[in-house]
C-alpha cells in the first residue's frame, strides 16, 4: 500500500491512500477552512438571488379554454399563474367583438371595444371600464408579451361589455355566452360480478361514438355543450379508476380510464339519448372464435349511432399507424379500406397564420381530428393518421404512411390565403411540375414509375375523388367553393393512392381566421368529406 | 507559490486562452468569410448592370402577375429594352417580376429578392438562383405558392423562347418547396391554363 499525501498551506488539504485492490478505500478527508465556506455560502446565495430575479413568471400549466356560442364555440389557450386562471386577453375580446383601437404603454393597456374603454394596468387587480372602477380577484399580468386576465374578468367585465348573459364557474376551463342552456350529468357506478356497469344520467338528450385511445376509452357526446357537476370521478376496484369529462378541444366526451388492460367495454344509449350505460367486463374465457354471441351489433354508420361497438383500450383504429381492427368489434369480412389523413405543416412549420394569430398547423390538425371521427363513425373505414401531434413530418414519411398502409385514399388538409371571402374550400389534385398536363400526355407507365412519382398513375381517380367530395360541399350553406383544379402540391407527389389536397380560407395576415376555426363549419365539412368517402367506397371506386 | 497564487494563474491562463480563441475567430470572420450581405448585394449590382446593359429600341415583355380574387394569372405588358443573352434576359425577366405589378394584383416575388444566378442548359432549362427573401412575398398556401410559380415560369418562358422550364433554386440550394407546398423538386414547365380567360 503507497501513502500519498499532499500538503498545501494552510488551505485545502487532501489525505488519501492509495487503492489496492482487496483494500477498503479510506474516506476522503477534506478540511475546508473558515474563509472558504463564507466564500462558498456568498456565491450559493448570490447565485439563487440571481435566479429568483432572473426566473420568468411561474406558469404552472398551460391548458385550453371554451368559449360556448349558440351557434359555435371556439378554443384558447389558458395559462395557470400561481395556481389562478389566466386567459389572454385580446383573444377574448375578439370572440365577442371587435377592437377599435389598442394603444399600450409599459405597465398600461388601453383598448376600445365597441362604444366602451377598457384600460388595464399590469399587476394591478383593478380594470377601468368606461368610468366604472371594477376590481378582479387577481392581478392583471402580461406574460410573454401577451395581456392576461383572470379568469372572473368573465364574469366582471365582459358580461358587461357585451350585455349578454356570461355562465363561468370559477376554476373550470369553460364559459358560456349567450343564450345557451348547457346540460348536465351524474354518475352511478355498480359493481358486478365480472365487471362494472356505468350509468350517465343526463339533463338532455346525447349522442355517443365512442373511441379507444391510448388505452382509454372516449365517448364523443356529440355537440351539445355540457357543464359537468363533477370534472372527475375517481373509483377503486379492478375495472375502472377514472372517469373525466374533457372538452378541451371543444369536443365533450366522457374518458374512462380502466384499470387493468384486456378489459371489454359496451356502451348503450337509451332512454331517448338521455342516459348512457356502460358495461366494463373481464374477456369471457377462450373461445373458438373471437366473434362471440356475447358481442353486441356492430357500430350503427350514423353520428347518431345510439349503440357503439365494444372496444378494447389500447387498440386505437384512429390513430394506430396501418393498426388492424379493433379487437372484439372486429367484423367478419375483408379488412375496411384505409383513408390516411395528412394535416399539413407541424413542428417548426407552422404553415400560414392568421391576423388573430391562428397557425394553419393547428387550425388544419383540429380539422382532421373531425374528419377522422367523421370517418370511423361511418364504420366503413380505418384512419391512418400522417401526422399526431405537434411533430415535424417530413413529405416522404408522410406518403410512406399512407403507402405502407395501403391507404384507399389520401387527404391531406391546408388552410392558406385563397383571395376570396372566408369561409372557402379549394381541392386540388397533383400536377407534375415537369409535365405540362398530366391528365394526356404525361400519363405515367404503370410498370415502371419512380416511386416518388407514383401519383401520376391515380391522376383520374384522384380527379373523381375531387369531384366527389365537391360536388357534396355544395351543399355547404355559407361556403364559397372553388371547382377543383391541379396545383404542385409537394405532399400529393409520392402517394400511391387516389388522394386530393383540401384547402381552406383564407387564413392569411390580412383576416382573421374566425370563420375557419368555427366548430360548426368544421363539423359540417367533416361529416360531407366523410360521406362523400362513403358514396364513393359504396360505388366501387 | 501559495494556493491563492495558484489559482491567479489559473484564472489568468483561462482568461488569456479564452481571448486568443475569442481573436482567432474574430480573424477567421475578417479575413476568411466575406460579410453575408456582401455577396447579395455584388449580385444586386449585376442586376443593376444586366438592367442597364440593354441595347437597341424598347420591346414589348409580357409578364404574369397572380390575380388577387385567385385561381389566374392576369398578364401585363412593359417596354423592355432586352440584354444580349438570354441569361441576362432571364434575369431581367425576374427583375421586373420583383418590381411589382402596375395594376392591383399579386406579387411572385418579394421587392427585396436577389437573382443570385441564371443558368441555360442546352435542353431548354432555366435554372435560376434566387434569394431567400423571395418567399416574404408570398402568403403561405397551396393556390398562392402555385401561383407565384408559375408567374416565375410562365413569364420567363412566354419571353425568352429558348427557355422550356425553369428549376428554382433558393440560395443556391435545391428545395422541395417553396413555403411548404409548391413542388420545386424538378424544372417546372409553364401552365398556360392559369392565363386569365383560358378554360
Amino acid at each position: 500500500m503507497t501513502a500519498i499525501a499532499i500538503e498545501c498551506q494552510g488551505c485545502l488539504e487532501f489525505d488519501f491512500e492509495h487503492y489496492e485492490k482487496g483494500k477498503r478505500l479510506q474516506s476522503l478527508r477534506k478540511h475546508l477552512p473558515g474563509s472558504w465556506h463564507k466564500l462558498l455560502l456568498s456565491l450559493t446565495l448570490l447565485i439563487s438571488g440571481l435566479g429568483l430575479l432572473l426566473w420568468p413568471v411561474r406558469t404552472l400549466r398551460s391548458d385550453n379554454f371554451v368559449f360556448y356560442f349558440p351557434t359555435s364555440r371556439r378554443v384558447i389557450p389558458l395559462e395557470v399563474i400561481d395556481s389562478v386562471q389566466y386567459l389572454p386577453l385580446l383573444p377574448v375580446l375578439n370572440l365577442v367583438g371587435t377592437l377599435n383601437a389598442l394603444t399600450e404603454r409599459r405597465n398600461n393597456l388601453k383598448v376600445a371595444f365597441g362604444d366602451s374603454h377598457i384600460e388595464l394596468h399590469d399587476g394591478d387587480p383593478r380594470v377601468r371600464l368606461d368610468k366604472k372602477t371594477l376590481i378582479l380577484a387577481a392581478p392583471v399580468r402580461v406574460s410573454n408579451g401577451k395581456w392576461m386576465v383572470p379568469g372572473d374578468f368573465l364574469t366582471t367585465v365582459l358580461a358587461r361589455l357585451t350585455n349578454q348573459d356570461v355562465e363561468y364557474q370559477i376554476g373550470t376551463n369553460r364559459v358560456f355566452i349567450g343564450n345557451i342552456k348547457p346540460s348536465s350529468f351524474t354518475l352511478r357506478m355498480e359493481q358486478e360480478s365480472n365487471g362494472a356497469k356505468l350509468t350517465f344520467q343526463f339533463t338532455d338528450k346525447v349522442t355517443v361514438h365512442t373511441e379507444s385511445v391510448n388505452g382509454q376509452w372516449v365517448m364523443f357526446l356529440g355537440d351539445h355543450p355540457i357543464q359537468p357537476l363533477e370534472q372527475s370521478f375517481h373509483f377503486q376496484n379492478p375495472y375502472v379508476s377514472e372517469v373525466r369529462f374533457d372538452d378541451q378541444d371543444g369536443l365533450p366526451k366522457l374518458v374512462i380510464t380502466p384499470s387493468a388492460g384486456g378489459l371489454n367495454f359496451y356502451p348503450e344509449l337509451s332512454e331517448g339519448g338521455k342516459t348512457l350505460r356502460a358495461e366494463v367486463s373481464k374477456p369471457a374465457p377462450a373461445q373458438p372464435s373471437p366473434q362471440t354471441a356475447k358481442a353486441p351489433p356492430p357500430a350503427t354508420p350514423s353520428s347518431t349511432a345510439s349503440t357503439a361497438p365494444p372496444v378494447t383500450p389500447g387498440s386505437a383504429p384512429g390513430t394506430a399507424a396501418p393498426a388492424g381492427p379493433a379487437g372484439p368489434a372486429s367484423p367478419a369480412g375483408p379488412p375496411l379500406p384505409v383513408v390516411a389523413l395528412d394535416a399539413g405543416h407541424g413542428g417548426e412549420d407552422n404553415g400560414a397564420r392568421s391576423r388573430d394569430g391562428v397557425l394553419e398547423k393547428e387550425l388544419v390538425a383540429q380539422l382532421v381530428e373531425r374528419v377522422r371521427q367523421a370517418l370511423l363513425t361511418t364504420g366503413k373505414f380505418r384512419i391512418v393518421m400522417t401526422r399526431t401531434g405537434d411533430a415535424n413530418v417530413t413529405f416522404e414519411q408522410r406518403a410512406v404512411a399512407a403507402n405502407v398502409a395501403g391507404a384507399a385514399y389520401f387527404l391531406t388538409f391546408h388552410a392558406g390565403d385563397l383571395g376570396g371571402g372566408s369561409p372557402e374550400v379549394a381541392i386540388y389534385t397533383y400536377q407534375s411540375p415537369g409535365l405540362a398536363s398530366p391528365s394526356s400526355e404525361g400519363r405515367a407507365n404503370p410498370f415502371f414509375v419512380a416511386w416518388d412519382r407514383i401519383q401520376e398513375n391515380h391522376i383520374d381517380q384522384s380527379r373523381q375523388l375531387a369531384q366527389t367530395i365537391e360536388r357534396d360541399l355544395a351543399v355547404l350553406a355559407g361556403v364559397t367553393l372553388d371547382p377543383p383544379t391541379t396545383a404542385p402540391e409537394r405532399t400529393l407527389r409520392s402517394v400511391n393512392a387516389p388522394a386530393v389536397a383540401i384547402e381552406i380560407g383564407s387564413l392569411s395576415p390580412d383576416v382573421d381566421a374566425g370563420p375557419l376555426t368555427d366548430a360548426a363549419f368544421q363539423l359540417h365539412l367533416s361529416s360531407i368529406v366523410a360521406e362523400a368517402l362513403s358514396a364513393l367506397q359504396a360505388g366501387g371506386a | 507559490m501559495s494556493r491563492r497564487a495558484k489559482i491567479f494563474w489559473i484564472a489568468l491562463l483561462v482568461v488569456f486562452a479564452g481571448g486568443l480563441f475569442y481573436l482567432r475567430s474574430l480573424a477567421r470572420r475578417v479575413f476568411f468569410e466575406p460579410p453575408p450581405h456582401s455577396d447579395e448585394s455584388a449580385k444586386a449590382r449585376l442586376s443593376e448592370a444586366v438592367l442597364q446593359s440593354g441595347a437597341g429600341p424598347n420591346e414589348i415583355a409580357v409578364l404574369f402577375f397572380p390575380s388577387l380574387s385567385g385561381r389566374a394569372l392576369v398578364a401585363e405588358s412593359r417596354p423592355i429594352k432586352w440584354a444580349p443573352s438570354a441569361a441576362d434576359r432571364v434575369r431581367q425577366v425576374l427583375l421586373a417580376l420583383a418590381e411589382g405589378p402596375s395594376q392591383r394584383l399579386g406579387h411572385p416575388l418579394a421587392a427585396a429578392t436577389t437573382v443570385r444566378a441564371v443558368f441555360l442548359t442546352l435542353d431548354g432549362t432555366a435554372y435560376v438562383d434566387l434569394s431567400s427573401d423571395l418567399v416574404s412575398g408570398i402568403y403561405p398556401g397551396i393556390e398562392a405558392e402555385s401561383l407565384a410559380v408559375y408567374s416565375i415560369v410562365n413569364s420567363i418562358t412566354t419571353n425568352i423562347t429558348a427557355v422550356k422550364r425553369v428549376k428554382i433554386l433558393i440560395q443556391g440550394q435545391e428545395v422541395d418547396t417553396l413555403e411548404g407546398h409548391a413542388d420545386l423538386t424538378e424544372a417546372i414547365v409553364p401552365d398556360p391554363t392559369l392565363l386569365k380567360g383560358n378554360p
